[in-house]
C-alpha cells in the first residue's frame, strides 16, 4: 500500500536510476489525481492483462535534463509510462 | 296440358315471385337496420374491448370482423372522408384524435377486411389502410408479473431495474425483474469468473460458490501437478486457493450471482448459480497472459471432468495479441463454453485498434461495451461496429467487495458479468442450448439504443427478459 507522497518519491528515485543521474536533479513538475482506464493504469507491460475497471490514482510528471517524464501510481503500484517507448511496472 | 294444370302452374309461379320479393325486402331491411346500428350482428362481429398489456401479447389477424384503420393524407377534409365512406357503404366508427386523418372504419356489407383495405389503399386520398388486428392474450400463457427481490440494496441496482434513481433514465436497464418472473437461475449452471479471484466467504456470495463435487478427482496437470481445487483455481501460485486480494473479481462475481432474496445486500443477475473462482490477476488487478491461459485450461479440464462450466466471464484485457490465448479460447469453444469479454476502457474503436481477448475472431467470444444510467455509451467505453457485439450497464454498478462490503465501480469490467449473468439465466431455462445458439440468443435479445447505432454489432442493450423468452 502506498500514498501519493511515497509514490512521488519512489518515482523520482526510479527516474534518477534509469537516467543515471542524482535524484536531486529530478524535479517534480506536477502531481494530479486521475482516473485511469484499467488496473494497469493504462500502462500495461508486454504480456500483461489487467482488469477493465476505472481506477483512481495519481499522474506524476517529473523533469530531468530538460525533458518531462510521466509516472502513474495508485495505492497498489507505480509505473513508468512510455519511458523510451515502453511501460515499466516499478 | 289441360286447363287445370295451367292454373296450378300459374299459382306456383306467383308464389315463387312473392317469396323472392319478400326475401329481397328482408335483405334491404337488414342493411337498413345495420346502418342504424340496431342490426342483428353475428356474435363474432360484435365490437369487443381489447386488452393490451406489454407482455404476453399475441397478434391475431381478425379478418372476420369487417373493420379497418385508414389513414387519410394530410389536407383531406372530413367532408371528403365521409363522402368516400358513404360511397363504399361504410361507416366511420371513430376518429383517432391524437392522429388527425386516422379513422376506424366499419364496413356495412360484411366484406372481409382485406378487401376493404385493398379498396381504400387504391385511393389517392389515402396514405395507408390496414386491418384492425384483434389483439388477444394467448390463452395458454399467463402474463408475466415482474418479480422484485427483498435484498435491501436492490433499489440502488439501476442496471437491473432503472426507476430513474439518481437522475437516471427510467427503463434504461436489462429488465431483470421481468426475466425473474421466468427464472432466477439454476445451481446447475457454472460460471467461471476468470479474474483476481473471488472472496468466496462474502456473505452474499458464499452460497453460490462452486465446490468440486464429491467423488470428482482433484485437478491434475502433468506439468503443474495435482491441486485440491475445492473452490476453484489460483493460476498465479498454481494453488487451490482463489481468494481475491483486490476486490475486482468479487465485484464481477456479485454481478453474475450475488444471492437473491436473502435479505442481504444486493441481488445478482442470477439469484442461484454456481460461480467458479479462477484467479490469474494479483492484488494490483493485473496478471500474465500465461496465467490466464492456465486458468482457461483448468476450466476446460473441469468441463471435461463433468462440471457444467458453460461460461467464462473475462473482465480484463490489453491491446496485445496473443496467439496462444486465442487458441485456448478456441479450445473453450470446442468444449461448448461461451467466452464473454470486456471491450476495454480506452474510448477507442476496436475495429481499428483491437482489444484482446474481446477482439479475437472466435465464435464463442462476445465483446461487451458499457452503458451509463442514461442509456448513453459510457465515456470511457471502447466500441466497434464490427468487433463489439453488445452493450450492458457498466457505470456506477453496485456489487460485492472484499470483507462483506459493497462498492460502486465502473468499467467494461462491470458490463461483462451482466452479459455473463444473462447467459447463465438462459441456460437455466435451456440447459441443452449449444454455445452457438446461446451466443445468438444473447445477440438477438437486445433493446435498440440510439447511442449505440453504428457503435456495436447489435446496436442494442442486453435485455434479460427477452433472453429468457
Amino acid at each position: 500500500m502506498s500514498n501519493k507522497d511515497n509514490a512521488v518519491e519512489n518515482a523520482r528515485k526510479d527516474l534518477a536510476k534509469r537516467l543515471k543521474v542524482d535524484a536531486s536533479n529530478v524535479k517534480e513538475r506536477s502531481v494530479e489525481d486521475a482516473d485511469f482506464p484499467d488496473m494497469s493504469l493504462g500502462a500495461a507491460e508486454d504480456g500483461e492483462m489487467s482488469g477493465q475497471m476505472i481506477t483512481p490514482g495519481w499522474r506524476i510528471r517529473l523533469e530531468a535534463d530538460g525533458k518531462t517524464y510521466e509516472y502513474r501510481a495508485d495505492k497498489n503500484q507505480l509505473r513508468a509510462y512510455k519511458f523510451k517507448g515502453k511501460n515499466h511496472r516499478i | 296440358m289441360n286447363r287445370n294444370n295451367i292454373f296450378i302452374h300459374l299459382a306456383l309461379a306467383l308464389v315463387l315471385i312473392l317469396v323472392a320479393a319478400f326475401a329481397g325486402q328482408l335483405n334491404r331491411w337488414q342493411k337498413d337496420w345495420k346502418s342504424r346500428g340496431v342490426g342483428i350482428v353475428p356474435a363474432t362481429d360484435k365490437k369487443r374491448p381489447t386488452t393490451v398489456t406489454e407482455i404476453g401479447l399475441n397478434e391475431t389477424r381478425s379478418f372476420s370482423r369487417p373493420e379497418v384503420l385508414v389513414k387519410f393524407r394530410s389536407g383531406v377534409s372530413q367532408e371528403t372522408i365521409e363522402g368516400i365512406a358513404a360511397r363504399f357503404h361504410d361507416r366511420i366508427e371513430d376518429r383517432i384524435e391524437s392522429d388527425p386523418g386516422l379513422e376506424a372504419i366499419d364496413d356495412l356489407d360484411n366484406v372481409d377486411a382485406a378487401t376493404v383495405v385493398a379498396e381504400y389503399s387504391k385511393l389517392p386520398e389515402v396514405e395507408y389502410a390496414e386491418p384492425n388486428f384483434e389483439i388477444t392474450l394467448d390463452a395458454n400463457e399467463e402474463p408475466l408479473v415482474p418479480v422484485f427481490p427483498r435484498d435491501p440494496q436492490f433499489s440502488d441496482q439501476w442496471a437491473l431495474q432503472n426507476s430513474g434513481q439518481r437522475g437516471g433514465k427510467e427503463g434504461a436497464d436489462i429488465s431483470a425483474p421481468l426475466a425473474w418472473a421466468k427464472t432466477t437461475g439454476s445451481e446447475d449452471v457454472v460460471v467461471a469468473v476468470l479474474d483476481t479471484g473471488v472472496d468466496y466467504n462474502h456473505e452474499d456470495l458464499a452460497g453460490n460458490i462452486w465446490t468440486r463435487p464429491a467423488g470428482m478427482s482433484p485437478y491434475h496437470d502433468d506439468e503443474l501437478g495435482t491441486i485440491d481445487d475445492e473452490n476453484g483455481y489460483n493460476a498465479i501460485d498454481n494453488a487451490a486457493d482463489p481468494m481475491d486480494e483486490n476486490g475486482h473479481g468479487t465485484h464481477c462475481a456479485g454481478i453474475v450471482g450475488a444471492e437473491g432474496e436473502n435479505d442481504l445486500g444486493i441481488a445478482g443477475v442470477n439469484w442461484k448459480v454456481k460461480i467458479m473462482p479462477l484467479k490469474f490477476m494479483n492484488a494490483g488487478g493485473f496478471g500474465s497472459t500465461k496465467d490466464a491461459i492456465e486458468a482457461i485450461n483448468y476450466a476446460i479440464d473441469r468441463k471435461k471432468a463433468g462440471v457444467n462450466v458453460r461460461i467464462i466471464s473475462a473482465s480484463w484485457g490489453s491491446t496485445q495479441r496473443s496467439r496462444a490465448l486465442e487458441e485456448v479460447i478456441r479450445k473453450a469453444y470446442e468444449n461448448d463454453i461461451l467466452f464473454v469479454a470486456a471491450a476495454g476502457n480506452a474510448s477507442t474503436n476496436n475495429d481499428r485498434t483491437p482489444h484482446y481477448p474481446s477482439s479475437y475472431n472466435v465464435p464463442n467470444v462476445i465483446s461487451v461495451a458499457a452503458l451509463d444510467r442514461h442509456d448513453e455509451l459510457a465515456s470511457f467505453s471502447n466500441y466497434g461496429a464490427k468487433s463489439v457485439a453488445i452493450a450492458a450497464p457498466g457505470v456506477e454498478i453496485l456489487s460485492t467487495w472484499l470483507g462483506n462490503q459493497y462498492e460502486e465501480k465502473s468499467g467494461t469490467s462491470m458490463a461483462t458479468p451482466v452479459v455473463s449473468g444473462v447467459a447463465a439465466l438462459i441456460l437455466s431455462e435451456h440447459p441443452r442450448m449449444s454455445v452457438d445458439e446461446l451466443r445468438k440468443k444473447i445477440l438477438d435479445s437486445t433493446d435498440p439504443i440510439v447511442a449505440l447505432k453504428g457503435k456495436t454489432v447489435t446496436g442494442g442493450r442486453i435485455n434479460a427478459a427477452k433472453a429468457v423468452e
